[in-house]
């Protein structure tokens, strides 16, 4: 046995106390083009990340060729060959594209003193016509196409001779087209030995490109199969788990009368003709791949975003497009995904947040009693079981799990009519988990319509009553909580074709 | 950059060069004293601190940072100089007093950076601080007098002339120039850009933001210092309130000149545009004889554009933005 082009060893990364990946190892010979599949969060990302050396990780090696790889400097990682396409845009838009394909890697002339800009902008225009891209390199990359975009950003990768190269969802804003190109482009480096990681959520690209594939979960190695031994199935069914106890808790709790309608709401290039009703103490999940315009859609909902066509309707009032504060009269409630920088008042005390959306039921001639306030507040943090040490610390000091508390406690307190959660578990811990699965059960039950978002497939089980799919902006079907599984939730939101 | 004639009407450069351009025709229309050698060198020579410390200031609002500290910054400096040359006090020869305030502004430019960058406070705070700090500062350690007795070497440096051209305008042009080509032409120039343009992207492609914006508030100190070098020597004596107000002068230059206070945009040339037309709204104001009241009046201009710069650019971005489809 000669040892493997690339051998990553026994990485393990923690980001504020979630565990990213645990122990994942993983060997690729040269040539080999290796497919890296997982559910969102599954830690696809981090070990990207770990790789181009923007993370470090706590424990763990990696070695090129035999070679220790310097962990955690992104200049060592491109001195051993690694060059990686981020999913996240990576691309300077004031800058000009020649310079987005240099920049950290200036061809210089003088001594090294001066730019080479003409070296650079020929070097650029050879890439670009090897990537069939016909638009001048001197144009800024801000008023490029995110296609064009992504095609720089492959440039730029190509520019450096990489040994490794490791593509983190490289077609999602390519045509049909692009994603030939890219895909010649891809063997083509394989055939000169070059290694390939290539993530996708498109399972028929890695079915098509990938000798190896290798599925994370939860930020652990599931397997290593080669692909000619597996099937989309198969495949999906190592992403998902086959040991999950679908642990269904919450006894349904719908009762008549539709509280929120949405009808044909369709914003161009985001959503189109969504259409779902949500009854009173309902949960209904509205599920699918990151991008897919699960979020777009409840923005839209709440009245952050305007809308090209359609009606929101809450209790048979219609409200008005782009209007929050309509929204809100209406009685719909928004607990935002990034809670620390939108749903949380952080440096505030506990009890501040607790009754922040009832200070008028708290308050006599437009002074908010103290009193008042206080028992809401001690009777909300002994009801969810909020771990602070009183109601007056700044809620930024509670640990993750424990600021959502006090943001959906804020939210029990109101009793909205609707009341929509964005990735309401993310980023806590597993025994929060169930007391926040708790909290929207007990929302629920109060009669609440709740509209659940979450690419967590155990959590819209768990937790919901009916499941609504999206697929690139529209929904791509609908299952009631008795027939659905993580495997029929999984292709239903996962893209059919390659593009 | 593609050089077209609808890229070029877009530019904030050419924007503002007609606006000076405009404003000079008028002027030089009613009072031809205006344009006059005499009256433009003493433009240039007022024009002249701000456009050296202008091109440390360009590149820190590149990065996406700010600097408030600078009016404060020439007085402390000024007072250093003063303190370590002047006859009555230190007495040490003009090359040593040179060194002296160069090193001073290095380091205090260095500080900002490493309260910025290292202590990760946000820059308004600490060159806030920074600006409060050092006029204090400055009044303690010149003690309520006017230093006087500053060495003729010094005094040559804010006086002088070579080739008929007064020294704080060749420093200027150098300065410029040298900024302008490491902006330009450079790797480093570049990499401020792409900083300020993108800073997730920056540490992905492998540049170190805590290094860049070392240099960047290091370099604006530096500059401070040698614009106080020839800025303030040009009178006998130093007195505590050198700089009250340089460091608005230079900011609002800089973001009339187009750069972005979010970052990633703005050009040296914009920035000499800008300080050029606000030392032609300081020389009009004198010409319309408003005695005391131009002092406000060039206050009030000065606020305006700030205004309305940072506005167009806000526009213009949420116009382009507007038009990416997503």
């Amino acid at each position: 046995m000669n040892t493997p082009f690339l051998d990553i060893n026994n990485i393990s990364k923690t980001f504020g106390g979630v565990r990213a990946l645990t122990n994942v190892s993983l060997s690729i010979e040269s040539g080999e083009i290796h497919g890296l599949c997982g559910e969102n969060g599954a830690g696809k990302s981090t070990l990207i990340k770990v790789l181009g050396g923007s993370v470090r990780p706590e424990t763990g090696s990696v070695t090129i060729n035999g070679q220790p790889l310097p962990l955690g400097s992104v200049p060592a990682s491109e001195e051993a060959g690694i060059a990686i396409i981020h999913q996240e845009s990576a691309a300077f838009p004031h800058l000009d594209t020649y310079d987005n394909v240099f920049v950290g890697r200036e061809i210089r002339r003088f001594g090294g003193v001066v730019l080479d800009r003409a070296r650079m902008k020929t070097e650029t225009a050879t890439l670009l016509a090897r990537l069939e891209q016909r638009f001048d390199p001197r144009t800024p990359v801000g008023d490029l196409q995110p296609a064009q975009r992504q095609m720089v950003a492959i440039a730029r990768a190509l520019s450096r001779n990489c040994r490794l190269m490791v593509m983190d969802e490289p077609t999602a804003s390519l045509s049909t087209r692009e994603t030939g190109v890219l895909f010649r482009i891809i063997r083509q480096l394989k055939a000169d030995g070059v290694s390939v990681i290539y993530v996708s959520h498109r399972l028929e690209e890695v079915f098509e490109l990938a000798d190896r594939v290798t599925v994370l979960r939860d930020g652990r190695k599931v397997d290593t199969v080669p692909t000619n031994a597996i099937d989309r199935a198969g495949l999906i069914r190592l992403m998902v788990g086959r040991d999950v106890s679908d642990a269904r808790t919450r006894e349904p709790s719908v009762r008549a009368g539709v509280v929120l309608d949405v009808d044909g709401l369709t914003r161009a290039d985001a959503f189109t003709g969504i259409s779902f009703q949500v009854r009173a103490g309902e949960v209904v999940a509205l599920t699918g791949l990151v991008g897919a315009g699960r979020s777009e859609v409840a923005r839209a909902i709440f009245g952050v975003d305007g809308r090209d066509s359609g009606t929101v309707t809450v209790n048979g009032r219609t409200l008005i497009p782009a209007d929050i504060q309509a929204a809100v009269q209406a009685g719909i409630a928004l607990v935002p995904e990034d809670r620390q920088r939108s749903g949380l008042a952080a440096p505030m005390s506990v009890k501040a947040n607790l009754s922040l959306a009832v200070l008028k039921s708290l308050a006599r001639v437009g002074i908010i009693s103290d009193a008042k306030e206080d028992a809401l507040a001690v009777s909300m943090m002994n009801r969810m079981a909020i771990k602070a040490e009183n109601t007056e610390v700044a809620a930024e000091t509670l640990s993750g799990g424990n600021q959502q508390k006090v943001v959906l406690g804020k939210w029990l307190a109101a009793s909205p009519r609707v009341l929509i959660l964005d990735e309401p578990t993310r980023g806590i811990d597993v025994g929060a988990k169930a007391e926040v699965y708790d909290l929207i059960g007990k929302l629920a039950d109060g009669g609440t319509a709740i509209l659940l978002i979450s690419s967590e497939l155990p959590e819209v089980l768990r937790l919901s009553d009916r499941i609504i799919v999206m697929r690139s902006g529209r929904i791509s079907g609908e299952l009631p909580r008795e027939e659905a599984t993580q495997e029929r939730i999984l292709s239903l939101a996962m893209p059919e074709g390659a593009a | 950059m593609t050089v077209s004639f609808r890229n070029l009407a877009a530019r904030r450069e050419t924007g503002v060069a007609v606006l000076l351009g405009l404003t000079v025709a008028v002027v030089a229309g009613l009072n031809p004293a205006f344009v006059s050698g005499a009256n433009i060198r003493d433009m240039l020579v007022q024009c002249a601190p701000a456009a050296i410390v202008g091109c440390g200031l360009t590149f820190v609002l590149l990065t996406g940072e700010i600097d408030i500290s600078l009016g404060s910054m020439m007085g402390f400096l000024a007072a250093v100089m003063g303190l370590a040359t002047s006859s009555q006090y230190g007495n040490l020869p003009a090359p040593a007093g040179i060194a002296i305030t160069l090193a001073a502004g290095t380091a205090i430019g260095l500080l900002n950076g490493v309260l910025v960058s290292v202590g990760r406070v946000p820059s308004i705070i600490v060159t806030l601080g920074m600006l409060t700090a050092l006029r204090g500062l400055t009044e303690l350690i010149m003690g309520g007098k006017w230093i006087s007795g500053i060495p003729p070497g010094l005094r040559y440096l804010g006086t002088g002339t070579v080739i008929g051209v007064p020294i704080s305008i060749w420093v200027a042009a150098v300065t410029v120039v040298l900024a302008w080509l490491f902006a330009r032409e450079t790797p480093a120039g570049r990499r401020i850009y792409a900083l300020g343009s993108n800073p997730k992207a920056a540490v992905l492609a492998g540049l170190s933001p805590t290094r860049i914006k070392l240099f960047v508030f290091a370099l604006t100190g530096f500059l401070v210092a040698v614009a106080t070098l020839v800025g303030t020597t040009q009178l006998s004596v130093i007195e505590s309130g050198i700089g009250v107000g340089f460091e608005m002068v230079v900011v609002t230059s800089v973001v009339v000149g187009g750069a972005s206070i979010n970052g990633g945009k703005g050009t040296i040339l914009g920035m000499l545009l800008g300080v050029i037309l606000l030392g032609i709204v300081r020389t009009v104001l004198i010409f319309l004889n408003l005695g005391e009241t131009s002092v406000y009046w060039e206050r009030a201009i000065q606020g305006a554009f700030i205004l309305v710069a940072v506005l167009m650019d806000h526009l213009a971005s949420r116009r382009k933005s507007a038009e990416v489809p997503t």
